[in-house]
């Protein structure tokens, strides 16, 4: 069949120009042996080259589903994901669960009832995207890498936060901070990862479910967009730096630390027909600033979208990769909240 | 790593593969078949269908955040709409597809903020941007593809499409419910709009088979669920115990609810097993808060800033992923009934925001 022919040349010039699966043999071998109809490897069946299968996307989401679950679960109990939603999956070609360093993690400190109840709605979510992923991946699902929530202090300091060392579980303020490094990241990735899911992925439901969690992570992060901006107006500040309510600034200087350790690391802007300029891979930025309203006819800065369009932006796996590790260096492999990377085949940057 | 070359190619890629599923591959071609289309009004759509169905939608949004934010309809020019970077001449209405239609609204309708400007400011940048998706999905389908604005109801007078809904949902004294009379009532008017938008682009992804299309749904699928968060969490802050705006937005909720419930495969067709990719009913939730269990503790307590699936017994663990609603469910709940009578599906629907139904192509939904 012609179509068959198309697909192979395709992905083979794509593999080549993404040369990110050749780790991936392995795995894709075994997916193909397995077979079952939920599990597609998108190298095609007749192409014979390594690819990233289905599989190896809905992993590569779990590695960031543990990191967010374990930082808002901490936030809201005081301890991490339950040992029974961190195992290794028989399938999975991993065998080690990883342990997460602690720093100062602990139940977010002097919390209102309000506050208490969103933090605990955002573990919850997280957890259940966890088990929602682990669930779909069934015995193929890779275990909790190691996480190291100390991290934060090293990222507020790059991100050139002064003051005394960065903790997020300090007060809720500083738990918005520790949240937006993670949420629009969250809905970047996804959005990035989704046309990735092949056609038979497609059919069993995998692109709708990823489009469901996205959806919800833009919830969260519309959430903390919002609560640092209306603390703000509340407390009278007049820009995001303002020292009556300093946080949207401090959120603006994490964003611009995620444009630094993206930007230039990938490619041209994605494909013209979406009119997004911060498509996934492009060399833009795709932060966009927390403003302050200070009159009726401000406009408010909650969606993180493109300027054109309104489209909200993409990321590769390489840049999400450069943002969680907190490294720029291509060919990195692990660092930042991953110390020993993720566990997953795109664990090593390739742009 | 990707180039726009390997994003081409991914465009390729995934028109290709979904080609040969429905050329051929009979089981997993019978697998999408049952995902995807089961009451579903159309049999033999395009994606330029669905675009021009969101189309529809994103008119409807698009003027209620202009009336609200700046006091006029979309196609009137505008200075703060302009200086954000709408067209100096207003957004087109006028389609190739079906007769541009007016938007019935009476009285003043820019809200009164007064010193609330952070809900001023939200407004100000919804209007925005549900402008610039309406422009966006013009350009994308083309200026010989896209649809008019179809005949749009915003009216909160007597027998207006507002007065109607509210009186529907149970709202006390929802005869006279108007969103543009307060801020409290400007968020619930919008509360109205956006976890529908999510649940609507939700169920059309999986039907698009264009790389750049599902890309950019996608995206505007995220934008919805921005601006629903947004809504949900002023809501929330303004009435954590849900007794006074947040009690009607669970009366909001319930009424989509079972709007989408008349409308779905499974009360169609009387049999469960028909659309697993949308979920059990209830399919909305309002702001008001649910027990949560974290780490296998269950004493806790979670805010609802997300319209989430946490009651899924389909599944052995509730997801937390967003409702996915499809087409006849979407035009059942922004036409307020209009698209079912019984068991049967009526098209084209009509009703409250739509007095005479969408615009659409010969195999478009309306």
């Amino acid at each position: 069949m012609n179509i068959n022919k198309t697909i192979d040349k395709a992905l083979s010039r794509r593999n080549f120009l993404v040369g990110a699966g050749t780790t991936a043999a392995t795995v894709a071998a075994a997916t193909l042996v397995a077979g079952c109809g939920n599990d597609n490897n998108n190298s095609g069946s007749s192409g014979g080259t390594t690819s990233y299968s289905d599989t190896d996307i809905l992993n590569f989401a779990l590695n960031l589903e543990y990191l967010e679950a374990s930082f808002y679960l901490y936030a809201a109990t005081g301890s991490g994901l339950a040992a029974t939603d961190t195992t290794a999956g028989s399938a999975s070609g991993y065998s080690t669960v990883g342990t997460v360093t602690q720093g100062s993690a602990a139940k977010v400190a002097g919390t209102t009832t309000t506050q208490q109840q969103i933090i605990n709605e955002i573990a919850f979510e997280e957890q259940q995207h966890v088990k929602a992923l682990r669930f779909l991946l069934g015995t193929k699902a890779v275990p909790m890498p190691n996480i190291d929530l100390s991290f934060f202090g090293p990222l507020a300091t790059a991100a050139g936060i002064t003051g005394a060392t960065f903790n997020p579980f300090a007060s809720f303020d500083a738990f918005l901070i520790g949240a937006f490094i993670f949420e629009d990241v969250g809905v970047t990735a996804y959005l990035g990862a989704a046309p990735l899911i092949s056609a038979a992925g497609v059919s069993v439901g995998y692109l709708s479910d990823a489009a469901g969690i996205l959806a919800v992570e833009a919830y969260h992060a519309a959430y903390i967009r919002t609560a640092l901006t209306a603390n703000a107006v509340k407390a009278g500040a007049t820009s995001p730096t303002s020292s009556a309510y300093p946080y949207p600034g401090i959120a603006n200087q994490v964003g611009a630390l995620r444009a630094t350790l993206t930007v230039g690391n990938s490619g041209a802007p994605g494909s013209s027909n979406t009119g997004n300029s911060g498509a996934a891979g492009s060399s833009a930025s795709v932060e966009v600033p927390l403003t302050v309203p200070t009159s009726a006819t401000s406009i408010s800065s909650i969606v993180a979208a493109d300027s054109k369009s309104a489209i909200a932006f993409g990321r590769t796996t390489n840049q999400v990769l450069h943002i969680v590790y907190g490294s720029a260096t291509v060919g990195a492999k692990s660092g930042g909240f991953f110390p020993s990377g993720i566990n997953s085949v795109f664990a090593t940057t390739t742009a | 790593m990707a180039t726009q070359e390997t994003q081409l190619l991914d465009d390729i890629l995934v028109r290709s593969r979904r080609k040969m599923l429905s050329l051929g591959g009979a089981a997993l071609a019978g697998l999408m078949l049952a995902d995807a289309k089961p009451a579903q009004a159309a049999t033999t759509y395009t994606d330029a269908d669905i675009l021009n169905f969101a189309l529809n939608l994103e008119y409807l949004e698009a003027n209620f955040y202009y009336l609200a934010a700046f006091g006029c309809t979309i196609d009137k020019p505008n200075a703060a709409a302009i200086a954000a970077g709408a067209p100096s001449a207003g957004i087109p209405i006028t389609g190739s597809v079906g007769t541009a239609g007016t938007v019935t609204v009476s009285g003043t309708t820019k809200v009164p903020f007064g010193t609330d400007y952070a809900t001023a400011a939200y407004a100000n940048e919804t209007a925005i941007e549900e402008g610039k998706h309406v422009l966006f999905l013009q350009t994308a389908l083309g200026s010989s593809t896209y649809v008019a604005q179809p005949a749009i109801n915003l009216d909160a007078a007597a027998g207006g499409a507002w007065p109607t809904l509210a009186t529907a949902a149970g709202v006390a004294g929802g005869s006279g419910f108007s969103p543009y009379t307060s801020n409290l009532n400007f968020l619930l008017g919008a509360y109205v709009f956006e976890d529908v938008g999510v649940t609507a682009y939700h169920g059309a992804a999986s039907l698009l088979t264009n790389g750049g299309n599902l890309s950019a749904a996608g995206g505007i699928l995220a934008v919805e669920a921005y601006h629903a968060g947004l809504v949900r969490t002023a809501i929330f802050a303004q009435d954590p115990s849900s007794t006074s705006i947040g009690a009607i937005a669970g009366q909001i909720s319930a009424l989509r609810s079972a709007l989408a419930l008349a409308a779905s495969p499974v009360t169609l067709t009387g049999t469960a097993a028909t659309l697993p990719t949308l979920d059990p009913n209830p399919d909305d939730f309002g702001t008001a808060v649910f027990p949560v269990t974290l780490a296998g503790v269950t004493s806790y307590m979670g805010a609802r800033v997300v319209d989430s699936d946490t009651t899924d017994t389909t599944n052995p663990i509730p997801l937390a992923i967003a409702f996915a609603r499809n087409t006849t469910q979407v035009l059942n709940i922004v036409t307020g009934g209009g698209a079912i009578s019984g068991k049967t599906v009526v098209s084209p629907a009509k009703g409250v925001f739509f007095p005479n139904g969408l615009n659409a192509g010969p195999n478009g939904f309306k």
